[in-house]
């Protein structure tokens, strides 16, 4: 089994430009449209390379005050008014300035557990698949685990 | 003989208890438009720049990258070229105290921290840093509180114009933002006012603001307005210094304009830097110790 196997051909793209606005709601759109949650979202070009990946965590990195430790000593605090404060500070960012660059990326004819010993190993939950610079799918954690599982759980010696 | 030694909050504390855990560093080949990533993304103000043999080889803060969106320098330009070089570096056990000289003596806003090799490098020391442990060691003071609950006043507590710096400078919003670079050159300010055409602030450019505004394509001859944050986070000189280094460190933010009896009239600036000068966080009741004969 390779990665064209079990690699999602649907997949949402976001632009450098892109305010982070945008982006949030781009995860939205695509969690609706493909059914399934989506935690991030490949970044491409304007000649569609792949130039990077935002995920949630970039974004949630983003927000959280940088002096969170002392939040938890300030007992009458209320973050409702002071979280509004942050997420107006996010509108003057764009996609380019939280996404990660360090790219790791398969072809589609890599062997399915290349791409799980990539995922344990650096802790990865998708990976994009790429074909001669051109981004032709990614391959999310959950659809490796259940296509592993499928395929054993179907063996005639498992599980007769 | 009898010597002098000024004491403070900070006294015996050590770098570790200060220290953030995170390094961001970066190869010097990589690009200026990779570096602000790194900057904005872990909100650092500054990144280690290794060598080939991934050894600290140098420095870049926001501040030379400002200079390179002054100098007309284009995002793919690589670290190597702009790095302040060598590193300065501080231990885990060195007293805070000897990190803060050495911070002066070298005009920087913050220092590495040096594991057990001279390539291990497992912090950063810098002002916004200290100020969080000053707010941490002072709301826990019983010596503080017990005093000002004693007395039923906040006469003994320190104000925010002690600790400001009693100047602002300022551009016009309408001028270029080049403009607005110049005025932060000249001064170790973090940010600018920016006022409009009847001399009232209407914003603020950062360093942050700026290095944005290079990552994001924008062009110096801009003008300033554009770019700035608005409005201008402001407090009152007469405030507790306390309650307004609280709302700097939960609000994120890095400074405070310090207006007087008018808000719109603007007299000074607060900065985290100011506070870990000031070296008490937020009362007196440790000032007459700052003072002991040895």
């Amino acid at each position: 089994m390779y990665a064209r196997d079990i690699m999602d051909h649907r997949f949402h793209t976001l632009k450098p430009d892109d305010t982070v606005l945008e982006a949030v709601k781009q995860l939205y759109s695509a969690s609706q449209a493909q059914g399934k949650k989506i935690f991030g979202l490949m970044v491409t070009d304007e000649e569609d390379q792949l130039v990077g990946m935002l995920s949630m965590y970039d974004i949630l990195l983003f927000i959280q005050p940088k002096h969170i430790h002392i939040w938890g000593e300030m007992e009458d605090l209320d973050p409702g008014d002071l979280f509004d404060e942050r997420l107006e500070s996010v509108k003057r960012v764009q996609v380019k300035d939280l996404m990660s660059t360090d790219l790791v990326t398969v072809t589609p004819y890599t062997h399915v557990f290349r791409v799980v010993d990539i995922m344990i190993k650096q802790h990865m939950r998708r990976i994009p698949v790429v074909d001669d610079k051109e981004v032709v799918g990614i391959i999310y954690r959950t659809s490796v685990f259940y296509s592993l599982l499928k395929k054993f759980t179907d063996a005639p010696d498992i599980g007769g | 003989m009898t010597t002098v030694r000024k004491r403070s909050v900070l006294s015996g504390m050590r770098v570790k208890e200060a220290m953030r855990r995170l390094v961001i560093r970066l190869s010097s080949d990589q690009t200026l438009a990779r570096g602000i990533n790194h900057l904005i993304k872990f909100k650092a103000g500054a990144l280690l720049v290794t060598d080939q043999k991934e050894s600290p080889c140098g420095v870049v803060s926001k501040t030379d990258i400002m200079a390179a969106f002054y100098g007309g320098l284009p995002v793919e330009t690589r670290l190597g070229e702009i790095m302040a070089a060598p590193p300065l570096f501080c231990y885990p056990d060195e007293e805070i105290e000897a990190g803060l000289q050495r911070m002066g003596e070298h005009r920087v806003h913050r220092l590495f921290v040096q594991g057990a090799t001279s390539d291990a490098v497992i912090g950063t020391f810098s002002y916004p840093d200290i100020v969080g442990l000053l707010y941490r060691y002072c709301s826990t003071c019983k010596k503080g509180h017990r005093r000002a609950s004693a007395e039923g006043s906040d006469d003994n507590r320190a104000r925010v114009k002690e600790a400001m710096t009693p100047f602002v400078i300022s551009s016009a919003a309408a001028a270029p933002i080049s403009e607005a670079i110049e005025v932060l050159s000249a001064h170790t300010f973090g940010a600018v006012l920016l006022t409009d055409s009847s001399g009232k602030p209407a914003g603020v450019i950062s360093k942050t603001d700026l290095i944005l505004a290079f990552h994001h394509g924008c062009r110096p001859e801009r003008p300033a307005a554009e770019i700035m944050g608005s409005p201008v986070l402001s407090c009152s000189g007469e405030d507790l210094l306390a309650d307004a280094l609280r709302e700097m460190l939960i609000r994120d933010v890095q400074r405070f304009f310090v207006h007087g009896d008018d808000p719109l009239e603007i007299k000074g600036v607060l900065s985290l830097s100011d506070a870990a000068r000031f070296r008490s966080g937020t009362c007196k009741a440790c000032i007459p110790s700052r003072f002991i004969s040895d």
